[in-house]
């Protein structure tokens, strides 16, 4: 494993300098909207004490919110992305702030206080001259903590889109990639300790008295403030330079198959035509997250799938077969003016897969078999499974079964589950990877339940207007990618550990589109 | 009115202060003459911080009137109050955080924020008169003497030059001989600059040796206001006879004739050596 995780840090080292710039960037813009907000919030309670009891009420009861509900009671309002992104980690980093500095500045000698009064200072004067300098030791303890927190909390924020190390992190997860996930992991606590240790050396300088000590401290301060005004510039310029329209936004749901469409989306696109693609990879919550981005304009086009278009997004009742094709491709438009361009010629249907010791043990061979054991069962899916409309209560009722008990995981924990016994049958994807060698049977759906799933890209018909071009490229793709390729592609990012980008490249060369 | 309190410097017109149900001062009413130096005694709870504090409107009289130059406190700009009137209390309670120079830079800094040059030549000054060498100057509050720490409080109260100093025990916490170099350079500086000293004392013998008044106070309520030697000679109260009776008995005959006085301490004991 060490090996592995050196490998994978020298080899794409410039993928993971990408998501620590960005991790960096997220971070920095919420320590200091908190630190400025968090500050003056800390001072204006110690201002007015009867205030203080309620704001540390709310401030405390927003900590309190566990980190996946907030980004999902945010998506909503603030979208996916950096801004979403940046407002979780601000409220989570407020708390810290506003306490440090309510501490701090009650905690000030009263008599120290009362000198400075009598003397003639206003409260202003006062409070800058004498409280906040004399409250700043304690005040930047708060700060340290609430950066070295903030970083870390960081990761979690990257499941909503935005980068950050957290992409590396969770694409681990999905992909099976455990390396890396721990180098992901690692970059994070390594970054919580740099900045750690700077903001102490900070400290330290701070308590440093003589004149020779403030002389120093004035030069560092203005270099440290000449290299942020540097970095800031070097950050933002750039992107303000580059055309921001010409750049096709593509959003990919956290499975291995859609990292792989998604870079091979941005390849073909950015190989055939002067357009840019960003990518936004793995959004957390799949399909609800990305279709509220699409309607808004956030996405242009993202991989998608028939059957979960007519139930999940359109709303329709039934089971979805491909000839309703023509009436989704109506609907899409007439709804919500987008289209499907581009199938690309396998379904990734659900299916469930049982152990084999469990399918030997009962004889199962169809669901209708399983429908009898079920309550001795525990069926492991992910959680939009159980949230879905053609899912978890659905096919109960269409097979009359129940299982004794039933556990949410993200996809890339399923096999390992059932590997390790924790569940006894897993929802499925027809094209998972490690379903070619998992130690597993699958059952067949004899009522014909599962609707059909059909892989296409879904487009706002506005991009296709604005870039006619994008249509022919999609078109290159229809009927490219069977069942089994996907399959094996999925086998070679997963279990080989290859990167999403090259097994791309190799499709496309394959089919000699580039 | 105001020609009548032109050497008034501080006046008490029947203040009274309360916290709730308990009166922590009643009905003190006292006129402070330009250049006076009153020292005010009492034991703890007896009212005399009270009474100082409400001079610079740290405190505002429940009733009553607190007069400064012969305005109404309550009717002037408590920071403009405040500037023109020194403060030192207990401890000096310097800012930890500050040099020497900046502490005692800190009001005139408030006053005048441009002009360097001159607060820069006040600090030089009062260095100067409380006697402290200016290469203390870059020094933190935490690398001085007790003493030296006084001495910059001090210099950090009279730094604007004002007409009135208060001073809330501000020698408690020095020792023995520190605080009698202190008391003389006080009353040195007193005498140089002609300034209107309040000083709150729970010694005694540093009241009497410092006041040009002394005002006694106690459970609120005025015991006597007069100079030392009229404390010393008539007490008014049981409670202000009781207070000097150690130094009315104080016998001040030179060194080489203290043993001429059969009551003296020193008489008493060569007797007590004799008889052995």
């Amino acid at each position: 494993m060490p090996s592995q995780i050196i490998d994978l840090l020298t080899q794409r080292w410039d993928f993971f300098q990408g998501l620590l710039v960005e991790h960096v960037e997220i971070c920095l813009v919420a320590i200091l909207i908190a630190i400025v907000f968090g500050g003056v919030a800390g001072i204006l309670i110690s201002e007015y004490r009867k205030a203080a009891r309620p704001t540390l009420g709310v401030v405390n009861f927003l900590y309190t919110i566990p980190s996946i509900s907030m980004l999902g009671f945010l998506i909503p309002f603030s979208g996916i992305g950096d801004a979403t992104a940046v407002i979780a980690l601000t409220i989570y980093a407020l708390l810290p702030m506003v306490r440090a500095t309510y501490t701090g500045m009650t905690n000030v000698d009263p008599a120290i206080m009362e000198a400075a009064k009598g003397m003639g200072g206003t409260r202003m004067q006062t409070l800058v001259r004498v409280q906040l300098p004399l409250a700043m030791p304690v005040i930047m303890s708060g700060i340290r903590n609430m950066v070295t927190m903030t970083i870390a909390l960081g990761g979690i924020a990257s499941y909503i889109g935005p980068g950050g190390l957290g992409v590396a992190i969770y694409r681990g997860i999905t992909t099976n990639n455990t390396a890396m996930t721990i180098v992901g992991s690692l970059l994070i606590a390594l970054l919580a300790l740099v900045v750690d240790a700077i903001l102490g050396f900070v400290e330290r300088r701070m308590q440093m008295r003589g004149q020779r000590a403030r002389r120093t401290n004035r030069r560092l301060a203005i270099g440290a403030a000449v290299v942020c005004v540097a970095a800031a510039l070097g950050a933002t310029v750039p992107g303000m330079l580059a055309s921001p329209s010409d750049t096709i936004h593509v959003a990919t749901k956290p499975m291995t198959e859609q990292y792989v469409m998604g870079e091979a989306l941005k390849t073909l696109i950015e190989h055939d035509t002067n357009l840019k693609v960003k990518l936004t990879e793995g959004v957390a919550g799949g399909t609800s997250n990305i279709e509220a981005g699409m309607e808004s304009g956030q996405f242009d086009l993202y991989p998608e799938y028939t059957g979960t278009g007519w139930a999940a997004v359109l709303k329709n009742k039934g089971t979805y077969s491909e000839d309703q094709f023509d009436t989704l491709q109506a609907d899409y438009k007439k709804r919500l003016d987008m289209s499907w361009v581009g199938m690309y010629g396998f379904g990734n249907t659900f299916g469930i897969a049982v152990r084999s010791d469990v399918a030997q043990k009962y004889n199962l061979k169809t669901y209708s078999d399983l429908a009898k054991v079920a309550s001795q069962l525990n069926l492991g899916a992910e959680p939009d499974f159980f949230e879905r409309e053609d899912g978890y209560d659905a096919l109960c009722k269409a097979y009359g079964m129940s299982f004794g008990k039933t556990t949410e995981m993200d996809a890339g924990l399923k096999y390992d589950a059932l590997d390790q016994g924790s569940v006894d049958a897993i929802i499925v994807y027809t094209t998972d990877g490690k379903l070619s060698t998992a130690d597993a049977k699958v059952l067949e759906d004899d009522k014909g339940f599962f609707p059909s799933y059909q892989c296409g890209n879904v487009v706002r018909n506005q991009t296709l207007r604005e870039h006619p071009e994008l249509r022919t490229e999609l078109k290159k793709l229809q009927g490219t990618i069977s069942q089994r390729d996907m399959a094996r592609m999925n086998y070679e990012v997963e279990e080989k550990g290859k990167d999403p980008k090259a097994v791309a490249r190799e499709f496309l060369k394959s089919k000699g589109l580039i | 009115m105001g020609t009548t309190t032109t050497d008034t410097a501080i006046e008490y017109r029947d203040v009274c202060k309360s916290y709730g149900e308990k009166s922590v001062l009643s009905h003190l009413s006292l006129k402070v003459k330009r250049g006076e130096f009153v020292t005010m005694i009492g034991s703890s709870g007896s009212g005399k911080t009270t009474a100082l504090k409400m001079v610079n409107r740290l405190l505002e009289p429940t009733s009553g009137t607190v007069l400064v130059d012969g305005r109404d406190v309550r009717e002037t700009d408590p920071i403009q109050l405040r500037r023109n009137i020194g403060y030192a209390i207990q401890g000096s309670v310097l800012f930890p955080h500050m040099t020497v120079e900046d502490n005692i830079s800190y009001v005139p800094n408030l006053l005048n924020k441009r002009d360097h040059d001159r607060t820069r030549k006040a600090v030089h000054k009062w260095m100067g008169i409380v006697g402290l060498p200016d290469d203390l100057l870059d020094r933190y509050p935490s690398e001085l003497s007790g003493g030296q720490q006084q001495r910059v409080g001090i210099a950090r109260a009279l730094a604007a030059s004002p007409d009135i100093l208060l001073m809330d025990e501000p020698f408690g916490a020095v020792d023995e001989i520190t605080r009698g170099q202190l008391q003389a350079e006080i009353s040195r500086i007193h005498r140089e600059t002609g300034i209107t000293v309040m000083f709150v004392t729970h010694d005694i013998g540093e009241a009497l040796r410092l006041g040009t008044r002394v005002l006694v106070l106690d459970g609120g309520t005025v015991q006597q206001y007069g100079t030392p030697e009229e404390i010393l000679a008539d007490p008014a109260t049981e409670f202000v006879s009781q207070l000097v009776s150690r130094q009315r008995h104080t016998c001040d005959l030179p060194e080489d004739q203290l043993c001429a006085c059969e009551h003296s301490g020193a008489a008493r004991a060569r007797a007590a050596l004799d008889a052995r």
